[in-house]
């Protein structure tokens, strides 16, 4: 298979999510403006609340303006950090046999869904974005955009390290069937890892530091605290560094559990 | 093109007792059992044959074509297809067989048909002049061409079935597997897609593993009959052979313009004073002596000997195979 050829098929399964998605208009609109939105607007009332009966002006040395930023970004950041729609799909297709229309053709299941992941991820994400970055400007919040351009990479990153853990979450399905309760507390025990409840540096610092050196902080708390300039350039390469290594260590598992696991595989209802 | 060699296939299942209890305790023992769906098979399958894989529910078909085409691993035993060990699904392997499952949708749900052959096009890497062609020579052969834009959600269970097959053979497969691909269709649809398949049989001559609960599919698609019960071939060769050799009966009837005016033994059957008309299963060999004999004791109005159609035959095989 040439170059061309190669990056051809990618970039269909890249496409084929923005198609598939874009069937649904409504579902499409509320998935990318209106869920993150409406996030967003709980988070800011929250923290809005904390302020009002807090007796100082800032709270971990910082005034409001950087939690609502935090609270605005981290609503559409996790939104683009979350991968659970693309694991229960994977999930689906191993529980239910579908998975073999994959497995008979020349593809491999996990880079069908990688570029799909992706595809859909990059393709929604810069329209998403928008919203954040229009309201930070409007209402004067933290923002740098040089830091938002380093922490696209960053979340890109992280895209391909929390879909292979996605990955190795549904091979399970190839041994247990259903696994979709692993997911929920998979993106339960994230909600607090990534940062997305509340900004990380609000921890005690002994649980502060083992949260930011795991990869998981790259989803949210490192790239938003980044962009609102809640951190510097130190602590944020921290999180390249971490998903790096991460993303090389769960390439590994997942590559051998799949080879495990396909031996395993019945073919379900086929 | 297709060789197994004490292919085997067991799979793990678990029984549970009835009620609650048994639930709880299945929560941390389990009584693990293990189910033999293809005991040791030796096969070999030349380029270019129609082969139909018969058996009933169970039989072992359905794992056989798995492993065959790469889906499952096998327990013990080799196999080659087209040179390849299916199960390392080697995409040359891939590139060179085409899979119909009937219970499975394989094309995109969400997109129309031609989407998703414009993708298929990109997975086989097969030119675009080239795709665009073939779809326009199978569409036109199987008589919807005006559905290639429309979401395949929104076809009916016919239409999607055709796009099926052209997405399955869009990139001219050397080894077609065909799993149940009327199951479910209505009685014209199974017939277009049955015309379909043998002419597209007889222009390309591809080697074909076709299963089906239809006869008519087997007897119309493949020449050579696998015969599987309980995990064993049972029979290996022609369909006409396996006719005759399995049985030889024949279905007997005649009537008479009147009334029989005593009883007379056929051998096979005694026909009764005054009877007007008897209908029997007969051997072959007593065909001649049963009319030599109402010739002469009858005023015979009219004889039917009828052949026993393959239905029939497979009917009785699977009867004294419980």
């Amino acid at each position: 298979m040439s170059c061309a050829n190669f990056l051809n098929l990618r970039f269909s399964f890249f496409k084929l999510a923005l198609k598939t998605q874009m069937e649904y208009r409504l579902n499409y609109i509320t998935d990318i403006f209106i869920q993150p939105t409406l996030t967003g607007w709980i988070e800011v009332l929250l923290w809005k609340g904390v302020f009002l009966f807090s007796a100082t002006a800032t709270i971990g040395g910082f005034d409001q303006s950087y939690y609502f930023a935090y609270a605005l970004w981290a609503a559409f950041v996790s939104r683009i950090s979350a991968n659970w729609m693309y694991e229960f799909k994977m999930i689906e297709e191993i529980e239910t046999g579908s998975i073999n229309s994959i497995l008979v053709k020349p593809i491999s299941f996990f880079e069908y869904y990688l570029y799909q992941f992706l595809g859909y991820k990059i393709g929604t994400a810069w329209i998403s974005l928008i919203i954040p970055i229009g309201i930070s400007y409007y209402f004067n919040l933290p923002f740098d955009p040089i830091h938002f351009l380093w922490a696209l990479l960053l979340i890109a990153l992280y895209l391909v390290f929390i879909f292979t853990i996605s990955f190795i979450v549904a091979t399970t399905a190839f041994h247990l069937t259903k696994v979709n309760s692993i997911t929920i507390a998979k993106n339960l025990a994230l909600w607090i890892f990534t940062g997305e409840l509340i900004p990380i540096d609000l921890f005690p610092s002994s649980i502060k530091n083992i949260f930011l050196y795991l990869p998981f902080s790259s989803a949210v708390y490192l790239p938003v605290a980044f962009i609102t300039k809640r951190v510097d350039f130190d602590t944020f390469k921290v999180g390249f560094i971490s998903t790096s290594i991460s993303l090389l260590l769960v390439l590994l598992v997942a590559n051998a559990y799949w080879r495990f696991s396909l031996k395993k595989y019945v073919g379900t209802g086929a | 093109m297709i060789v197994t060699k004490n292919l085997t296939r067991t799979y793990q299942s678990y029984t549970k007792a009835e009620g609650l209890s048994a639930s709880i305790k299945g929560l941390w023992k389990r009584n693990t059992i293990e189910k033999s769906a293809l005991l040791p098979t030796n096969l070999v399958i030349n380029q270019g044959e129609s082969i139909g894989l018969v058996g009933a529910n169970g039989a072992g078909k359905t794992t056989l074509i798995k492993i065959l085409s790469g889906l499952i691993y096998p327990t013990q035993g080799e196999v080659t297809v087209l040179g390849f060990t299916p199960h390392q699904r080697n995409p040359e392997f891939l590139r060179q067989i085409g899979v119909i499952l009937g219970q499975k949708n394989q094309l995109w749900w969400d997109l129309s048909p031609n989407d998703s052959f414009a993708l298929l096009e990109k997975i086989y890497n097969i030119p675009t002049v080239t795709r665009k062609a073939r779809v326009d020579e199978l569409a036109h052969w199987l008589n919807c061409e005006k559905l290639l834009t429309t979401q395949i959600r929104r076809l009916s269970l016919g239409e999607r079935m055709k796009m099926e097959i052209i997405g399955a053979l869009i990139h001219r497969p050397k080894i077609l597997f065909l799993d149940e691909p009327t199951i479910g269709l209505d009685v014209l649809a199974q017939n277009k897609i049955r015309s379909f398949l043998e002419l597209y049989i007889k222009n390309e001559n591809p080697t074909l593993i076709l299963t089906s609960h239809y006869m008519a599919d087997i007897s119309h698609l493949s020449k050579r009959l696998l015969l599987m019960s309980q995990g064993q071939i049972k029979y290996d060769g022609p369909i006409d052979k396996f006719i005759q050799s399995f049985d030889e009966k024949k279905h007997f009837y005649a009537s008479f313009t009147e009334p029989v005016k005593y009883e007379i033994d056929l051998g096979f059957i005694k026909i009764p004073y005054e009877a007007v008309e008897i209908s029997a299963e007969i051997n072959a060999h007593q065909v001649t002596q049963a009319i030599s004999t109402l010739l002469a004791h009858t005023q015979i109005k009219e004889i039917k000997i009828e052949e026993r159609n393959f239905e029939d035959v497979m009917r009785q095989f699977f009867e004294s195979q419980i």
